[in-house]
């Protein structure tokens, strides 16, 4: 009896699984990859957005799809690895109709690149200028790092201003050492210099650092009177911190990166917080919660929506960026003829598309690698991120470095 | 353990790894298999054999210096980043060839490896494991720092070259990587039956009984961490020329553990146990990731992500199972699945 049940679950599974691997015969599907980190370093970031980017994908085909073409979300946790992303890359490359490959994180997107290249695929990948000064088949999500650290130069030289200060501003920057920390001062260093801002030399303190005070004395030492903390939420919430229990959240404005404190952050440490100022792309706070999309979050039952992480909002915009490419494509030239090099030209023509406000308009074009290029700044009052600007175009800072 | 009535006549014939034609056959075959796989198997399993065969060097060189001298280390990440950036940078940026540049690369990996093995004389255990740590962060913060490695932004070496023809492939770079892991199998296969590999096997199981035999501890300790972090820069400059791009992130800590899990799978001080500690986790992460999309569409309440990031989960979990329940690694079953096969029908 025993034996039986056993067998029948097995053959009942089995089942289940052909049913699962055999694609269903007249549906029109296409592909996409996202190869992310669910585990690891920046996990905190790739979970939310690809749950935003899932879901968006789910609803869209619960409502037929994109002109009846289903949209197949594969995600896969590199664990921020090189050769699991790679590998994975080559698993899910033979995929029917893969169009285009999210690659995020930086090591991982400049080691897939070139093959996806290769296979004439498009890849997908956070802000690094590189892409947008070298064009190719790589696209970022948004304005390029070293742009938001233009525009929050702007913002701090329009604050001295305010407050009636003369001379120049001393600003200090603080991130991860890696490529992602150093990124922003490709270009933001010499927008600065432009600017006449007077930059601290820099601080990059190992990804995992439990302690950021001999940094930030550092910092302090050089008596700036800005500083920019760079890092995935929850790397900039310990850097302020740590500030704050040095007082220096008294003295300094701190600033943080678009991936910096998002709301559930700033609920760790809302006193060490107050004050600080986000250059942020997409939607943050209130903003985000009551966008009429985040109802999405609960009604896939990610949990309340005070619980919402806004990166959400990203994976919504990437999946409404494809979204408007397939529509374009499809009515270019057909599901028949759909491939990566159809849709690596549609996302060049993609410029000025709304994402209904997640984020600027799209700026893809033969000559723009950047998913927008407007920036919105946020402050955290009351513990609370509360929106202090519109969108503002961020400054092309790519441009002023040599690559 | 071998059948009754089977003995050897002659030292040579004590000495063979391959004893009986049908040990030769099944090699023969599965060189030819190998050897031929790129012409019908896909693109992604050549890719997975090139990335299986370079782990199994690393690993390779991991159980020289764990599984048989008993030295701790957690520093063949690092070392294997010395050796993708010395390859990179001695055909990217000097023009020397690839086939040049590897053994150099190996070398190179194996002088720094010195230093850490220098600690050796003085600490072991837990504290060795700490000071090759340390040396991790050393290499890998130098690595950051350096004009020459590119800093943040890494390198890109080219394809390896010989007459005009660039392996700039997988399916072409396949014959290299796996060539090279075999020679690297047979020579760690080679080292492990010497006086030295007998040192080191002396050291492991007793260091004092050891010195008191006549052993220089430092110097075979000294010359396992070579060894080892010579395997670690040959498969650090075949990454390199395999995955054209060398950057910092590709080598962490975390790498460094999964070689050491692999260990404990596979089984300490065994050759074999390197192939099914590497085959064993590397297939099962494969096997997630090919689940995990399949799972989440039969049950979608599982979630994409969740399902996903079992691969961690089932890391940690097979670790402990095998530290509980098979410490000696999968070569261990190996062993006794062998002496049953070779005494059927008697049990001894």
């Amino acid at each position: 009896m025993k034996m039986r049940k056993i067998s029948f679950g097995i053959v009942g599974l089995a089942f289940l699984f052909v049913l699962s691997v055999i694609p269903g015969y007249a549906q029109k599907e296409v592909t996409y990859l996202s190869l992310a980190d669910y585990t690891a370093a920046i996990a905190g970031l790739n979970v939310p957005a690809d749950m935003g980017c899932e879901d968006y994908f789910k609803e869209l085909n619960a409502k037929g799809g994109v002109d009846g073409v289903k949209i197949k979300f594969i995600g896969v946790d590199t664990r921020y690895d090189v050769a699991r992303g790679v590998s994975a890359y080559k698993r899910y490359r033979t995929e029917p109709k893969l169009l285009v490959v999210n690659a995020i994180g930086t090591p991982i997107g400049k080691a897939v690149a070139p093959l996806v290249a290769k296979d004439k695929l498009i890849t997908l990948v956070p802000g690094d200028g590189e892409f947008q000064a070298h064009l190719g088949r790589v696209f970022i999500w948004g304005p390029a790092y070293q742009d938001s650290f233009a525009a929050t130069i702007d913002w701090i030289l329009s604050d001295w201003k305010k407050k009636g200060k003369t001379g120049a501003p001393k600003v200090g920057y603080i991130s991860w050492d890696n490529p992602y920390g150093k990124e922003f001062l490709r270009g933001g260093k010499e927008y600065a210099e432009k600017m006449g801002v007077s930059l601290a030399p820099p601080e990059f303190f190992p990804p995992g650092s439990l302690d950021h005070s001999v940094y930030l004395t550092r910092l302090a030492k050089a008596e700036v009177n800005y500083i920019f903390v760079g890092g995935v939420d929850p790397t900039p919430t310990n850097v302020i911190r740590d500030a704050h229990k040095l007082g220096l959240t008294k003295t300094i404005q701190f600033f943080c990166d678009y991936w910096g404190p998002t709301s559930l952050g700033t609920r760790l440490h809302p006193e060490a917080l107050e004050g600080v100022v986000i250059v942020s792309y997409y939607l943050r706070g209130d903003d985000a919660r009551n966008h009429p999309l985040a109802n999405l979050w609960t009604k896939y039952g990610r949990g309340k929506i005070e619980d919402m992480n806004e990166v959400y909002t990203i994976g919504m915009s990437w999946a409404m960026t494809f979204e408007a490419a397939l529509k374009m494509a499809l009515k270019e030239v057909g599901y028949k003829k759909l491939d990566g090099e159809v849709i690596y030209q549609t996302y060049q023509k993609l410029t000025g598309i709304e994402r209904a406000g997640l984020q600027g308009p799209c700026a893809y074009s033969p000559t723009s690698r950047r998913g927008s290029l407007e920036v919105k700044f946020y402050q955290v009052k009351a513990g609370k991120v509360v929106s202090i600007s519109d969108w503002i175009k961020a400054p092309d800072a790519v441009s002023l470095h040599k690559f | 353990m071998r059948p009754c009535g089977t003995f050897d006549e002659r030292y040579s014939q004590d000495m063979a790894i391959l004893r009986i034609k049908r040990h030769w056959a099944v090699l023969i075959g599965a060189l030819i298999l190998l050897y031929t796989f790129p012409l019908y198997g896909s693109y992604y399993f050549i890719s997975l054999i090139n990335s299986l065969s370079i782990t199994i060097i690393i690993v390779l060189g991991l159980q020289l210096v764990s599984g048989y001298c008993g030295q701790i280390s957690f520093g063949q990440a690092a070392f294997m980043a010395v050796g993708a950036y010395t390859s990179a940078i001695l055909t990217g940026k000097l023009g020397v060839s690839f086939f040049i540049a590897l053994p150099l690369s190996g070398m190179v990996s194996g002088l720094i490896g010195l230093g850490g093995g220098a600690p050796s004389l003085r600490i072991k255990g837990f504290y060795l494991a700490m000071a090759t740590i340390a040396i991790h962060f050393v290499v890998m913060w130098l690595i950051l720092h350096l004009q020459i490695t590119g800093t943040t932004q890494g390198l890109h070496p080219p394809a390896p070259r010989m007459a005009g023809f660039e392996f700039d492939s997988d399916e072409k770079i396949y014959y290299i990587i796996v060539t090279v892991m075999l020679l690297m199998t047979y020579g760690a296969r080679n080292i492990v039956r010497t006086r030295v590999g007998r040192a080191f096997v002396a050291i492991r199981d007793n260091d004092l009984a050891a010195e008191v035999m006549g052993i220089e501890l430092y110097r075979y300790k000294l010359l396992a961490f070579f060894i080892s972090c010579f395997y670690a820069g040959i498969a650090g400059s075949l990454w390199a020329h395999w995955i054209q791009m060398v950057h910092p992130e590709q080598f962490t800590l975390l790498h460094a553990l999964n070689y050491i899990g692999m260990l404990i799978v596979g089984g300490g001080g065994s050759i074999p146990g390197v192939f099914f500690g590497v085959l064993f986790l590397r297939l099962l992460d494969e096997g997630v990731m090919f689940i995990a999309p399949i799972l989440s569409s039969v049950f979608p309440w599982i979630g994409i992500h969740p399902a996903a990031s079992m691969s961690v989960s089932v890391f940690g979990i097979v670790l402990i199972l095998f530290l509980i329940f098979e410490p000696r690694g999968l070569a261990h079953r190996w062993e006794i699945f062998k002496a049953s096969y070779r005494l059927y029908p008697f049990s001894h």
